[in-house]
């Protein structure tokens, strides 16, 4: 009896727990729903322990959250200074565009209160070689340009067409000083003649000694060189000084910013004074 | 020491549970570390001692969850026995055949569930098969898991 009790001892210890869990379970479906003695000296026991538990893997949570957020910001960040660039970029060629739009407007407006056909075009170049002031311009023959005729902004008068390509033309500006334009102050009509003094601005020769002139004094294009129409301003008189003999000495400073020309445009003037034409 | 041991390797497993469930609950939905711990010690230890750690993990896992008290005590104590009689019958000491009696033990859980529901009258929606099968596989690796771990520990 005895041997089969130890041979079989597994199997009755199996019915003994089976039993034991039976009954606890048959008391807790007849009780009344509290916990017993057993399940609140677990939760007794383990609460401590728990509650550390907890803590801590919340801790590490929120940790790493912390970090996932500083890894997302630090991301962000990145994307954000990316799209700045972008915009700047954006922002810079919108200015960009609004300030040809405000130039092709101002020319525009030119163009309809000008007596002359005419045609727009853009500064393609630059040339200073020998204290020439040379304005290269898209626009050439195959637009209508000729030679001598007048180049002008909304600002005032820039030069006149020296030589023309089919495509291109070349513009001797009121700076050259091979240059000279008949003139005129705008308010005692003494007249003269603009000739560029390259990098200084212009002079006005030939104004008699006697004449009143003063500084600030407006210098407009007199149209008597048959090439610049008349009334086109030209500068502003910035110094008066004695010349030798009979006249004075008349510094003009241009009103075009020659550096900053863009967009000028050419009176297509029938006629003028014959230049070199080039092919 | 053994004794101190089953205490502490149930204390861990009702603490890993507990966390499981509040900051992965879906993973937690396929491990069930009271059953691993369990088949662990129905494998290694004997009978006995297998079955009085499964009583003592399903009365734990009852107290934590709140679940009818001696409900996993019932289930888990028979997983425990047959677990252990597997492992005097077959060689289950490599990683394949632990495998098996983990995703084994696993589905006998909610089928002992069942019995019991059945046999006191109450209502038991038995899982799914998916999802048996993924609380089957969950187990077996966790469980690979654990018993290499526990291998290795001192």
């Amino acid at each position: 009896m005895a041997g089969l009790l130890t041979e079989r001892k597994p199997f009755l210890l199996l019915l003994v727990l089976l039993t034991l869990n039976l009954v606890l379970m048959s008391s807790r479906v007849r009780s009344d729903g509290r916990g017993t003695l057993l399940e609140e000296a677990v939760l007794s026991l383990g609460a401590p322990f728990l509650k550390a538990a907890s803590w801590a893997a919340g801790s590490s949570v929120r940790s790493w959250k912390a970090y996932m957020g500083l890894r997302g910001v630090e991301r962000e960040n990145r994307r954000f200074r990316e799209e700045i660039r972008d915009l700047s970029a954006k922002m810079h060629d919108a200015e960009e565009a609004l300030q040809e739009a405000r130039r092709l407007r101002d020319l525009l407006d030119l163009r309809e209160q000008l007596a002359y056909p005419s045609v727009a075009a853009r500064v393609i170049g630059r040339r200073a070689a020998g204290g020439a002031k040379i304005l290269l311009l898209d626009r050439g023959s195959g637009d209508g340009i000729r030679p001598n005729q007048p180049v002008v902004t909304p600002r005032g008068t820039v030069g006149r067409v020296i030589e023309v390509s089919p495509g291109i033309s070349k513009v001797q500006t009121v700076l050259d000083p091979n240059s000279g334009v008949a003139a005129l102050l705008m308010r005692t009509r003494v007249q003269g003649v603009v000739v560029g003094e390259g990098e200084r601005g212009c002079r006005m020769d030939y104004v008699s000694e006697l004449s009143h002139v003063e500084v600030g004094d407006v210098v407009i294009t007199s149209g008597l060189d048959q090439i610049h129409p008349k009334g086109s301003i030209i500068g502003v008189v910035s110094a008066i000084g004695e010349g030798e003999g009979l006249t004075k000495i008349i510094e003009v400073r241009p009103e075009v910013d020659f550096l900053r020309l863009e967009e000028v445009v050419v009176l297509l003037k029938p006629e003028g004074p014959p230049a070199r034409e080039t092919r | 020491m053994r004794i101190a041991r089953g205490a502490l390797a149930l204390g861990a497993a009702a603490l890993a549970q507990v966390l499981l469930s509040s900051y992965l609950p879906a993973l937690a939905r396929f491990c069930d570390l009271f059953t691993i711990v369990v088949v662990y010690y129905g494998l290694t230890s004997r009978p006995p001692a297998a079955m009085v750690m499964g009583t003592s993990a399903g009365l734990v896992e009852d107290s934590l969850l709140g679940a009818i008290l001696g409900l996993n005590g019932f289930k888990k104590t028979l997983i425990a026995y047959l677990v252990g009689s597997a492992g005097s019958l077959f060689m289950l000491n490599q990683a394949i055949p632990r495998f098996g009696i983990l995703f084994v033990a696993s589905l006998l859980d909610p089928l002992a569930e069942l019995a019991l529901s059945v046999a006191m009258g109450q209502g038991f929606n038995f899982p799914g098969a998916w999802d048996l099968l993924r609380r089957g596989l969950g187990n077996g690796v966790f469980g690979l898991l654990f018993f290499w771990v526990a291998a290795r520990l001192p």
